[in-house]
């Protein structure tokens, strides 16, 4: 039986929605083990989130509409990479046009309506936030965008779906130098976009260190709930989009149902094990100073420029 | 693209990434074991092509290198680090950010450049020579921008471990002879420098712009 | 042919409508202005539909050689994009009298400068294209140093661009006056047709001869630093054509070389490359790092301009072996530059708004507009959004086109290409990711968060026109970013006149779609998709709960622990780059002044703190100035050869002439 790419869609969607607070809380729990705590449940980010949504909504005094609306932004931007990423299958929806850079700058979108929506805020903070993280975001883009470059060369292609669906189909480009750099690249990328350690301490509560918790430090009720579930939507993504480039295992080639739920698992499984080793890695490691940053994110642009000149020349 | 070339491939940059990775980071023991990698890589290089082309003294110069540059040597160097354990890279002449983009700038080089090398030799294994004059070039740089005495013997040894790179991919086989003999020069250089490494903490330097004071 | 002349006429009779008095001036001419406008756009829309030219030539006017005119489609799409970009600012400009520039000289000197910059697409000869060159230099000229009687500020900017662009405009005449040289009559055919046979050495020479001239007027990096200075000086409709009009003209005459020349030598286009991508990083570093709204907007003009040049390299460096992507970085460029004169318009008029409503240009006492300038900030919104390369905005579409045509050109490269390629790209991201900080902080700094100054606090929202004029460029900034069919259908054409048109790009009403290449982009299926899920979760939000029906509190945000928060406290537009700055900071080596006087009685007990940090220009410290100096020295010395003898004077009259005849025969 096969599925209409719309139903594709939504179950990518459902799956990202329901799991990306389940990834936050599966990484928090192996986190609190590894440090001898007990932890909060998996489910804990699903409960605040239920909780906060029934709270009265809230908003500084001298904020303006962006304010209001960066949070539904975030979310429905990461909404629409979810529909439209090669995820579950390679058959989502509006497949022929699934770009690479399209999906990273409409994630960018969400990026910075809530830096926007942070300098919003006029308090000091909100403006700590936004500048720490819009500097980091301008430093990851040439190791992110020359990545793509490296990722795109066996079909010249930026077609997300293209590649992943190469990958899935000949084993060895998974193995060429060039494919391995960008991804040793893309890990960097992604402990800097999704705010992890060594970038930014997501469990930190003092301002003055804060960067992406500065940045929402205003928000709360149901607004903070819409903020904690598209960020951990955009987790999900980033490591979904990088476990299927990695190893393409399991992805449905098709739309056929069972195919379809066979992708559902293979994903959950992979995302997971991704996850929990951010989690042990996080860890085991401290949080850069702000000013190391560069020499993290330089490395990162160096390995995947390494991988485009290395791959097109080895062509 | 065959899985040959993708494995050669691969070895052959991780020889270049080890000696990025000796500008990237900043304790002694990280450079140290990136260099243990990098001859590991090269060591693999070796196998790879001897496997390929059927080579018997291929492989057993993998195997010396294995021993010399992935073991002996680091571990050596790896003592003079443990005296004095959590020694950093602190404060480079060049600043990390900068060496990197240094680094990127030269493997862009080094691919202008060996375009007639390339030509030369051809084929796959042809293509990768500029990733061995990349690192040759990197630890040109590794010496020139950064101050411990340590550093500079590693980019004294990312030269060696880039030029041994080009042999291979180069000639497909260095005789068993030459690699023998260029690779206990090596040894038998790491061995004094090591020597005199120890002596110059001994007196106290440790930052070789501070030899500048014995001109006084 | 009778169309253009209109043009003209009309152009010349709105500069002389300035003479009318003070209380209908500007209206009047405004109004002639508009229909000149309509006019010339809808000869270029002409053109570009039918694919033909529009030409003529007519041997009065200009002795010896005449005027030629040739609207080509390539002229004809620079002509259409300056029309709606003139348009705008003519209308701003009717709100913006009761600002400035309502005087005589100002409103003629802007009827001729809108002329010009309308005309100098379709110019067919060297002559006619010097002229009008000139022309378009000098007119606008008056308008950078329009304020010179109240600010020192103007007249340096008005020194620095009259330089520049005369400099510039040397080279230009000598590359074109060589090539005409040898072509058997000026018209720029002739010369297309005569200049394959020119060594190259003598090409190559005319290439960078004009290469320079014209990226000088473009504002590349060094010669951009005139771009700072009189954007931020002119008169805001004057700052938004000369962002969104004048200097796409230095990429026209970048173009036209490469028309009159081919393709050329590899080496050319890595000198442009070169060049661009100085721009693209050093503009877009300056912008984020500078706290004057229209100084920013200037750098990342330069930064633009660079990315534009960039594009034009690769196609020149995919030119031999790789026709199709050679194409498709033609016409990406060509998207980039429309797109750029659309949102820069928009954003120059903007903040032409904002200094009309509060007399400030500096990011650090503005703020807080976002609820009493509604429009206006809605309207900047979509141009910094524009500007910062987001789906579904046309700045995307140039974005995405510009990689993918470097994606393209990686097939079949040699190593050079290769290697400038992974540079370029390495090069557009970090400026795309260098212009988002620049214009968060423009947006965020300056129009959000609570006012930082009392003018601020007192702005109102601007008059009508005001409101309207950026509205329009920004409208189009949506729809050429989510219907791009039609633009990139009349980019095609223009292109097909620099080289025959290979890129394979089919333009959709919707997107982008480049079948050879497997690359593909929906920017209207992205936009909508993503407002119809803002909206269900909009929905979503507002079902939340029992209390979600309440209303909305606000509350003092937190200020960790202070009761009040007060709006100083906010973080400014030099601490929001700060970090960027200490990143950069061998690049940049801003100069820090900290000044702390302690108390007489102890060292501890600190009295007063003084903080200065000066961020300027690096290129205008290090190269200008010490030349400047130099030539200021030499000056001095020279003073020597004038003691006032008139036989002295005599001499050397004589003795030139001496060496004249000797060097002669």
């Amino acid at each position: 039986m096969s599925l209409a790419s719309p139903l594709i869609g939504a179950v990518q969607l459902a799956l990202v929605v329901l799991g990306g607070p389940l990834l936050l809380g599966l990484m928090r729990v192996v986190r609190s083990r590894l440090e001898g705590r007990d932890g909060p449940p998996v489910s804990q980010p699903w409960r605040d989130i239920a909780k906060l949504a029934r709270k009265q909504r809230t908003r500084p005094s001298e904020s303006s509409w962006i304010f209001a609306a960066a949070p539904l932004v975030l979310v429905a931007t990461a909404a629409t990479v979810a529909v439209l990423a090669p995820l579950v299958t390679l058959a989502p929806p509006l497949a022929g046009s699934t770009d690479f850079i399209a999906v990273i700058f409409v994630l960018l979108v969400g990026s910075v309506a809530l830096a926007l929506a942070a300098l919003d805020t006029g308090t000091a903070f909100g403006g700590m936030g936004a500048s720490r993280a819009l500097t980091i975001g301008a430093l990851v883009e040439p190791a992110l965008l020359v990545a793509v470059l490296a990722l795109s060369l066996p079909l010249h292609s930026t077609n997300l779906i293209a590649i992943v669906a190469n990958g899935s189909r000949h084993v060895s480009t998974l193995l060429g130098p060039s494919h391995l750099l960008a991804l040793g690249s893309f890990i960097v990328v992604i402990l800097a976009e999704s705010g992890r350690l060594p970038v930014d301490n997501p469990s930190t509560h003092l301002e003055l260190t804060m960067i992406y918790e500065a940045l929402i430090l205003e928000y709360s009720g149901p607004d903070l709930a819409a903020v904690t579930l598209g960020e951990s939507m955009r987790l999900a993504i980033w490591l979904g989009l990088f476990v299927n480039l990695v190893a393409p295992v399991g992805i449905a080639a098709n739309a056929h149902a069972l195919a379809v739920v066979v992708g559902l698992v293979a994903l959950s499984l992979k995302v997971a094990v991704v996850g929990i080793a951010i989690a042990i890695f996080e860890v085991t490691t401290a949080k850069l100073r702000l000013f190391r940053l560069p020499e993290l994110l330089a490395g990162g642009f160096i390995l995947a420029l390494l991988g485009v000149v290395t791959g097109a020349v080895m062509r | 693209m065959t899985t040959f070339a993708n494995a050669l491939g691969s070895a052959a940059v991780l020889v270049t990434v080890g000696a990025v990775v000796v500008l990237w980071r900043h304790r002694l023991r990280s450079i140290v074991a990136a260099l243990a990698v990098q001859g590991v890589a090269l060591a693999a290089t070796a196998a790879l092509l001897g496997v390929h082309e059927h080579d018997r003294g291929l492989l057993v110069v993998a195997g010396l290198v294995l021993l010399v540059k992935a073991a002996v040597i680091p571990g050596l160097l790896a003592r003079v680090v443990a005296a004095t354990p959590g020694a950093r890279e602190s404060d480079p002449l060049v600043n990390v950010p900068a060496s990197l983009v240094v680094a990127g700038l030269l493997t862009l080089g080094a691919f202008v450049a060996a375009r007639p090398i390339v030509a030369l030799v051809g084929g796959p294994t042809g293509k990768l020579v500029p990733l061995g004059l990349a690192t040759v070039l990197i630890g040109f740089f590794t010496m020139v921008a950064r101050r411990r005495a340590m550093s500079q013997v590693v980019g004294l040894l990312l030269v060696d471990n880039g030029i041994a790179l080009v042999a291979f991919l180069v000639t497909s086989g260095v005789p068993v002879i030459v690699e023998l003999g260029s690779t206990l020069d090596v040894l038998f250089g790491v061995v004094v420098l090591r020597v005199l490494l120890a002596r110059l903490s001994a007196l106290g330097f440790s930052d070789l712009d501070q030899l500048r004071s014995l001109h006084d | 042919m009778i169309v253009l002349a209109l043009v003209a006429g009309l152009g010349v009779f709105a500069t002389l409508a300035a003479l009318a008095s003070r209380a209908v001036r500007v209206q009047l001419v405004a109004g002639l202005l508009g229909l000149v406008e309509v006019v010339a756009g809808a000869a270029a829309i002409h053109v570009l539909a039918t694919n033909r030219s529009i030409a003529g030539h007519t041997a009065s006017l200009v002795p010896f050689t005449g005027v030629t005119i040739d609207l080509t489609p390539l002229g004809a799409l620079f002509t259409l994009t300056t029309a709606v970009v003139a348009l705008a600012a003519t209308i701003h400009w009717v709100g913006y009298r009761r600002h400035a520039m309502s005087s005589v000289s100002a409103s003629s000197a802007f009827a001729l400068f809108v002329t010009s910059l309308l005309l100098v697409p379709a110019a067919g000869d060297v002559v006619t294209f010097l002229v009008l060159w000139e022309v378009m230099a000098l007119s606008s000229l008056v308008l950078v140093a329009h304020d010179h009687a109240k600010r020192d500020e103007a007249r340096q900017a008005a020194w620095w661009y009259g330089a520049m662009t005369q400099g510039g405009a040397a080279l230009i005449t000598l590359g074109l006056v060589v090539l005409a040289g040898h072509a058997a009559n000026p018209g720029f055919s002739a010369i297309a047709a005569s200049a394959s046979h020119l060594p190259a050495a003598t090409r190559g020479a005319v290439f960078l001869a004009l290469f320079i001239g014209f990226g000088a007027k473009a504002g590349l990096v060094p010669a951009h630093v005139w771009l700072p200075r009189a954007h931020a000086e002119a008169p805001a409709p004057a700052s938004a054509l000369l962002s969104g009009a004048m200097v796409n003209l230095g990429i026209y005459g970048i173009v036209l070389a490469r028309t009159l020349l081919g393709v050329g030598a590899t080496w050319w286009w890595l000198v442009a490359g070169f060049f661009g991508v100085i721009s693209a990083l050093y503009g877009s570093l300056y912008a984020a790092t500078s706290a004057d709204l229209k100084r920013l907007l200037a750098y990342s003009t330069s930064d633009n301009m660079g990315l534009v040049v960039i594009g034009l390299s690769a196609s020149g460096l995919f030119a031999a072996r790789n026709p199709a992507a050679s194409s498709l970085a033609l016409v990406a460029t060509l998207f980039l530059v429309t797109a750029h004169a659309l949102y820069k318009s928009t954003l120059f008029l903007g903040a032409g708004s904002v200094q009309y409503a509060t007399h400030e240009r500096d990011l650090d006492r503005l703020g807080g507009l976002a609820r009493t300038m509604p429009i206006t900030t809605a309207v900047v919104v979509i141009g910094a959004l524009a500007v910062a390369a987001l789906p579904p905005l046309n700045g995307f579409g140039a974005e995405w086109l510009v990689v993918q045509s470097l994606v393209h050109g990686l097939t079949n490269a040699d190593p050079v290409t290769t290697v400038t390629t992974a540079l370029f790209v390495a090069a557009l991201a970090l400026t795309g990711g260098l212009t988002i900080v620049a214009f968060v902080k423009a947006v965020g700094v300056g129009f959000l968060g609570r006012a930082r100054s009392e003018s601020a606090e007192r702005a109102r929202e601007v008059p009508v026109s005001m409101r309207i004029a950026p509205a329009i460029t920004a409208a189009a900034c949506v729809i050429v970013g989510v219907a791009p069919g039609l633009a990139i259908t009349a980019i095609a054409r223009a292109s097909d006149a620099v080289a025959p048109n290979r890129s394979g790009l089919a333009a959709t009403l919707s997107g982008f779609h480049l079948e050879a290449l497997r690359g593909a982009v929906d920017p209207l299926a992205l936009a909508l998709g993503a407002v119809a899920a803002t909206l269900v979760v909009a929905g979503l939000r507002r079902a939340g709960g029992p209390r979600a029906g309440a209303k909305l509190r606000a509350f003092e945000p937190w200020g960790s622990g202070r009761a009040v928060t007060s709006a100083r406290m906010q973080y400014t537009a030099t601490s929001f780059a700060e970090p960027l700055q200490r990143v950069f900071d061998d690049v940049l080596a801003p100069q820090h002044d900290l000044d702390v006087s302690h108390a007489l009685e102890s060292r501890y007990y600190v009295e007063r703190v003084a903080y200065a940090s000066a961020n300027d220009d690096i290129v205008e410290r290090r190269l200008y100035r010490p030349v400047l100096a130099l030539a200021a020295v030499l000056g001095v010395r020279a003073r020597a050869l004038a003691n006032g003898s008139v036989h002295r004077y005599l001499a050397y009259g004589f003795v030139v002439l001496v060496i004249a005849l000797v060097v002669v025969s």
